[in-house]
C-alpha cells in the first residue's frame, strides 16, 4: 500500500508539470492580453511597458520564466515556500491573499458536502427501499427538479426568499468564524445549502439506482435466507457496496470545488478561489492563474488518491499490493 | 405511513437545521423606498462597494491612473491645486488646495513659485507637517523609470529634468527648487497652458520621502500610502517606519477585498474648504457579483455603489418607481465613446468613407442599446462639452439626421464620392469593404450596440466581422499597431483632467504613437517613417494629416487664457470632425451612481467622475469597524 501511496504522489507531480506547462502555453501562445501593456498605464511610453515587462520578468524566455515558476513552487521565493510569485494586479505576493481565499472555498466546499451527503444518501436508500412507491417518486421528482435547476437561479431565488423577503439570511458575503461564529454560520448557511441541493440530487439518483441493483443481487438474498435483519441486509451488505461509486464521485467533486465554486462564490459574494481566478484570467494575472492552476491540480489529484485508498477499505476485492 | 412520515421529517430536519443557522445574525430593514433626507449629519460610516478595484498600478499615486483610485486619494491626498469634488462645470475647475493661493507665473510662463499652506499635517505614523520636499520627491518619483508613473508624460519634457528616465527617486529634479520648506518652483521647458491641471493629478500629491524610499519598485507603495487630506488609511498608524523591514502592510487595505479609510487625526479643517468630511469612515468592498452590489444598496447593508452600473432590470426599476428615482443619479463621466477608424487600412484610408460611416451611424440605436439617456447623451463631437466649455455649442454635429438614426441618403452620396464605390451607387462594392474585422467588448452593452453599428455600416456596403474580446484585451488588440484593426466599437476615452489637452494629446498627437500601448487607435498624423519603423505599409495616395501643429499652439497659451486655449481645442475638435474624420463619436458617457436610503447628502466628484467621498452624509450611525 505504502509503495502505492509513493507511486500515486510521484504521479502528482508529473501532473503538476503537464498542467502547468499546458497554462504556460495557453498563456503565451494564445494570450489574450499582454499585461505589460495592461498595467503599464493609459497612455504608455515604449519605456514603462519595457520597464514593466523587466518587472513582471516577461522580457526572459517563456521556458525560462516557467522553469523558474517551477523552481519557486518546489523551493519558495523570497515571499516563502510554496513561492506562487506576486501578483500584477495587487502588486503583492499571491500567497498572501491566497490561503485565506483557499479558505473560504475549502468551508464552502466541505459544508456542502457534508448537506449533500446528509441529505442525498439517505434519500437514496429511502427511494431504493421504497421503490415505485410515492415516497419514491416524490423524492426523485424533487431531485430532478434540483438536478436541472442552475446553481446561479437556485442562488439568485434563495437570496430573494431567505434574504430579501423573511429576512432570515444576512445575505452575502463572508465573515470568518475568528471574528463571529454566528456571523460566519448565517453567511455560509445559503451557499452552502444551495450548492448542496445539486449535488444532493444527484447523489440520492445514484445512490437509489446503486442501492436497487445491489438489493437484487445473490448475496443479499443469501443474507437474507440467513435470517439476518432487514436492517443489518441494507446498512452492512447493501449499503457499502452501494457507496463505492459515491466515494468515487465524491473525491471528484470535492477536488473540482477546491478548485472553486466560481459561480456559487460569485453569487454569494464570497472571496474564495474560483471567483478570483476567473478576474485573474480577464486582467492577464498570469501569476495567479497558475496558482490556482496548481491548487486544482493537487486537489483533484489528491482526492483521487484518497478515493482509491478509501475504495480498498470499502471493497475488499481491491488490493494495492 | 409512520416510517413515510419520519422520513419526510428526516429531509425537513436536515433543511431546517440549516436554515436555522442561516437565520443567526439575520434581520435588517426593509428595502429602502423613502427619499433622501435635506440634513447632512457628521458620523456613521459610508459603506460602498465595487466589483473590482482594477488598479493598474498597486494604488501606489506615482502610477496609478484607475479613476476609483483618484476618487480615492481625492480624500487621502491633497495636491498643490485641487478640486471643489463637487458635480458639474464647478467640480472641474482647478482651485489651490495644499498650496495657500495660485501660483505666481513668471511674464514668459516659464516659472510657477508656489507658497504651502501652513498647518497641513501628515497622518500619523509620520504628525509632521507637509513641506515642499515632499512635494519635490512625488515628482522625484515621477520620474524615477523604475516605478513606472502612469502619468508621467504630462511631466516629462514640461518641468525641467524630466524625462522618466532617471534611475531610482533620489535623483533630485533640476528644475524644482525647494528654498524652503513652505516655498517650490517650478521651472518649465516651453509654457504649458494646462500646467495647474497637471499638479492636479494624484501623483503630484506630496510623498513623504522616509516612507516611500522603501518601495522602489511599481506599486510597491501602494499597500503604505501615507494621507495628509481628512482621511487615511485605517491601520496607517500602527505602520512601524523605524525601517524599511519593520513596515507591513497596512491592515485596512486588501487589494482583492477590501479598503477602508478612517479620519486622519491630524487634519485640520480650517486649513481646507473643498472638503466637508461628514463621515466618520469610508469602507470600499470588493463584490464581484453586480447585482448583488444593487441588491444590498436596497437591503439597507451599503450606502451608495461608485463605479458599477446598474444592470438593466435594476436600473428599469429605479427609473420606472417614483419612490426609487431620487437614488438614482446620473451624472457627466466626461468621457466619449466612439468607433475608431484606422487611416492606414483600407477602405478607411478613404475620407469619403469615413465620413459616410458618421452619416450612417444610428447612434440613437446605439444609445436605446446601451439602456437610454440615463447612460449617456448622444455624442455629435469628439471631445465632450463640458471638457470644451460647451464652445462648439449645443447644435454643433456636422452629421445631422432625423431623431440621430442615420441619414442613409446622405452617407451613400459621401461613398459615391470613394474610389471603394466602383459603380457610384453608394454602397461600397470593392473587396477592400468586405470581412472588415471589428474589435468590441463581450459586455452586454457593447454586444448589444454591436448589432446596431454593424446594420449601419451595411447600409454602405461596409461589412464588418465582429470579435467580441474581454475588455483588456479588446484594448490590447487595439493598441497593437502591428494588427493592423481596421474598426472598433470598444473605444472609449476619459479626461485626465479637465483641459481638452488630455484628449487630443493621447488620441490624435502624432508622437503619440507607439508600437504597442498606442492610444492614437486611428493613427492620425502617422509618417511613411513611421508606418517603416511600426512595420506597417503606409497607404498608397493619400497624406494622413496631423494635428500636431494646432495641438501645439493650443498648449502654448497660457493657463490665464483659458478662454482662448479652450477655443483652440474647439476648433481641432472641428476641424477633426469635418476635414479628418478618424472616429465615428457617439456617445458622451455618464456615470450613473445609486444610493440607499442611508444617505442624507449626495455629492458628485466631477474631477474623479465618481461620487464624493468628502462630500456624502450618512445616517446609518454605523461604528467605525475595528
Amino acid at each position: 500500500m505504502w509503495r502505492y501511496i509513493v507511486r500515486r504522489l510521484l504521479w502528482v507531480v508529473v501532473v503538476l508539470l503537464v498542467v502547468t506547462s499546458i497554462t504556460y502555453v495557453v498563456f503565451f501562445v494564445m494570450p489574450s492580453t499582454d499585461p505589460a501593456v495592461t498595467f503599464a498605464g493609459k497612455n504608455p511610453t515604449p519605456e514603462q511597458i519595457e520597464e514593466v515587462r523587466h518587472q513582471f520578468g516577461l522580457d526572459k524566455p517563456v521556458p525560462v520564466q516557467y522553469l523558474t515558476f517551477i523552481r519557486h513552487v518546489f523551493l519558495g521565493d523570497q515571499y516563502g515556500w510554496p513561492g506562487l510569485g506576486f501578483s500584477y494586479s495587487t502588486r503583492s505576493p499571491v500567497k498572501d491573499q491566497f490561503f485565506g481565499r483557499v479558505l473560504v472555498t475549502a468551508q464552502l466546499a466541505f459544508g456542502a458536502a457534508l448537506i449533500w451527503l446528509a441529505i442525498g444518501i439517505p434519500i437514496g436508500i429511502i427511494s431504493a427501499i421504497r421503490s415505485r412507491t410515492f415516497t419514491d417518486r416524490a423524492s426523485m421528482g424533487i431531485a430532478l427538479f434540483f438536478v436541472a435547476a442552475p446553481v446561479f437561479w437556485l442562488g439568485l431565488m434563495g437570496l430573494w426568499l431567505f434574504w430579501y423577503k423573511l429576512r432570515w439570511s444576512p445575505g452575502t458575503g463572508y465573515v470568518g468564524w475568528d471574528k463571529s461564529f454566528t456571523g460566519w454560520l448565517s453567511h455560509m448557511a445559503l451557499p452552502w445549502i444551495v450548492l448542496a441541493m445539486l449535488y444532493a440530487a444527484f447523489y440520492a439518483r445514484m445512490v437509489r439506482g446503486n442501492m436497487i441493483e445491489t438489493m437484487g443481487q445473490d448475496y443479499i438474498r443469501t443474507a437474507r435466507v440467513k435470517g439476518l435483519s432487514e436492517r443489518r441486509v441494507i446498512f452492512k451488505h447493501g449499503l457499502r457496496a452501494s457507496l463505492t461509486p459515491v466515494v468515487t464521485l465524491i473525491g471528484l467533486d470535492l477536488g473540482a470545488l477546491l478548485g472553486g465554486a466560481v459561480i456559487t462564490e460569485t453569487v454569494f459574494n464570497l472571496q474564495g478561489i474560483g471567483q478570483w481566478a476567473v478576474n485573474s484570467v480577464f486582467q492577464g494575472d498570469l501569476p495567479v492563474v497558475l496558482a490556482v492552476t496548481v491548487v486544482v491540480a493537487i486537489a483533484v489529484t489528491m482526492m483521487n488518491l484518497i478515493v482509491d485508498i478509501v475504495y480498498a477499505y470499502l471493497d475488499p476485492r481491491v488490493r494495492y499490493n | 405511513m409512520g416510517k413515510r412520515r419520519q422520513q419526510v421529517r428526516l429531509v425537513g430536519l436536515a433543511l431546517a437545521l440549516a436554515l436555522v443557522a442561516a437565520a443567526c445574525g439575520g434581520g435588517g430593514n426593509e428595502p429602502s423606498t423613502s427619499g433622501q433626507q435635506a440634513a447632512p449629519e457628521r458620523g456613521g460610516v459610508l459603506r460602498t462597494a465595487i466589483s473590482d478595484f482594477g488598479f493598474t498600478n498597486g494604488f501606489d499615486p506615482t502610477g496609478e491612473y484607475v479613476a476609483v483610485a483618484i476618487d480615492l486619494y481625492g480624500a487621502m491626498e491633497r495636491t498643490l491645486m485641487g478640486y471643489k469634488h463637487v458635480a458639474g462645470p464647478p467640480g472641474n475647475q482647478v482651485v489651490p488646495d495644499l498650496a495657500s493661493a495660485p501660483p505666481e507665473v513668471s511674464s514668459d510662463g516659464l516659472k510657477y513659485t508656489f507658497k504651502l499652506k501652513p498647518g497641513v499635517k501628515w497622518a500619523p505614523p509620520l504628525n509632521r507637517d507637509v513641506t515642499s520636499k515632499d512635494v519635490a520627491y512625488a515628482f522625484q518619483r515621477i520620474n524615477a523609470a523604475p516605478l513606472v508613473a502612469q502619468y508621467g508624460f504630462w511631466y516629462y519634457g514640461v518641468i525641467k529634468g524630466m524625462n522618466g528616465k532617471a534611475k531610482t527617486a533620489d535623483e533630485p529634479v533640476s528644475g524644482i527648487e525647494t528654498p524652503d520648506n513652505q516655498t517650490i518652483i517650478f521651472n518649465l521647458e516651453k509654457p504649458t497652458g494646462s500646467f495647474l491641471y497637471r499638479l492636479s493629478m494624484p501623483a503630484a500629491a506630496p510623498i513623504p520621502q522616509e516612507v516611500a524610499k522603501c518601495f522602489t519598485k511599481a506599486g510597491d507603495y501602494g499597500r503604505y500610502v501615507m494621507s495628509n487630506a481628512s482621511y487615511m488609511i485605517q491601520g496607517a498608524d500602527k505602520l512601524d517606519i523605524s525601517s524599511c523591514s519593520a513596515m507591513k502592510p497596512i491592515s485596512g487595505f486588501d487589494p482583492s477585498k477590501s479598503l477602508t479609510l478612517v479620519r486622519n487625526p491630524n487634519y485640520d479643517q480650517a486649513t481646507d474648504d473643498t472638503r466637508s468630511n461628514f463621515v466618520d469612515a469610508i469602507t470600499v468592498t470588493v463584490d464581484t457579483n453586480v447585482d448583488d452590489i444593487f441588491s444590498r444598496i436596497q437591503a439597507g447593508d451599503l450606502d451608495s455603489s461608485i463605479s458599477d452600473q446598474p444592470p438593466k432590470p435594476v436600473l428599469q426599476q429605479y427609473l420606472t418607481d417614483a419612490a426609487k428615482k431620487p437614488f438614482l443619479h446620473s451624472n457627466s463621466g466626461d468621457r466619449t465613446w466612439y468607433i475608431t477608424m484606422n487611416w492606414a487600412v483600407p477602405p478607411f484610408d478613404d475620407l469619403h468613407v469615413r465620413k459616410a460611416a458618421n452619416w450612417v451611424m444610428d447612434k440613437a440605436g446605439i444609445l436605446q442599446a446601451w439602456g437610454g439617456t440615463t447612460f449617456g447623451d448622444i455624442a455629435s463631437h469628439n471631445i465632450p462639452p463640458i471638457v470644451l466649455d460647451d464652445k462648439l455649442g449645443p447644435d454643433y454635429n456636422p452629421y445631422p439626421s432625423e431623431g440621430n438614426r442615420g441619414d442613409e441618403a446622405k452617407a451613400k452620396e459621401e461613398m459615391k464620392q470613394s474610389k471603394y464605390d466602383t459603380n457610384k451607387d453608394g454602397v461600397c462594392d470593392a473587396k477592400e469593404c468586405s470581412n472588415l474585422v471589428m474589435i468590441n467588448r463581450n459586455t452586454p452593452t457593447f454586444a448589444d450596440s454591436e448589432a446596431v453599428v454593424v446594420s449601419s455600416l451595411n447600409k454602405i456596403g461596409i461589412k464588418v466581422k465582429p470579435r467580441e474580446l474581454a475588455s483588456s484585451a479588446a484594448y490590447t488588440t487595439i493598441q497593437t499597431v502591428k494588427n493592423r484593426i481596421p474598426i472598433a466599437l470598444n473605444a472609449g476615452w476619459g479626461k485626465d483632467f479637465a483641459d481638452a489637452v488630455s484628449f487630443v494629446v493621447p488620441l490624435f498627437d502624432s508622437r503619440s504613437i507607439i508600437p504597442t500601448g498606442n492610444t492614437n487607435y486611428p493613427l492620425q498624423g502617422l509618417t511613411p517613417d513611421q508606418a517603416k519603423t511600426l512595420g506597417i505599409p503606409y497607404p498608397s495616395g493619400v497624406t494622413i494629416p496631423s494635428v500636431d501643429a494646432d495641438i501645439d499652439a493650443c498648449q502654448k497659451i497660457p493657463a490665464e487664457q483659458k478662454d482662448q486655449s479652450t477655443q483652440c481645442y474647439a476648433d481641432i475638435d472641428k476641424k477633426l470632425m469635418e476635414e479628418d474624420v478618424p472616429w465615428v463619436p457617439y456617445l458622451w458617457a455618464k456615470n450613473i451612481t445609486v444610493t440607499g436610503n442611508t444617505v442624507t447628502k449626495w455629492e458628485f466628484d466631477q474631477f474623479s467622475g465618481y461620487l464624493s467621498f468628502t462630500q456624502m452624509a450618512v445616517n446609518n450611525k454605523q461604528p467605525v469597524p475595528s
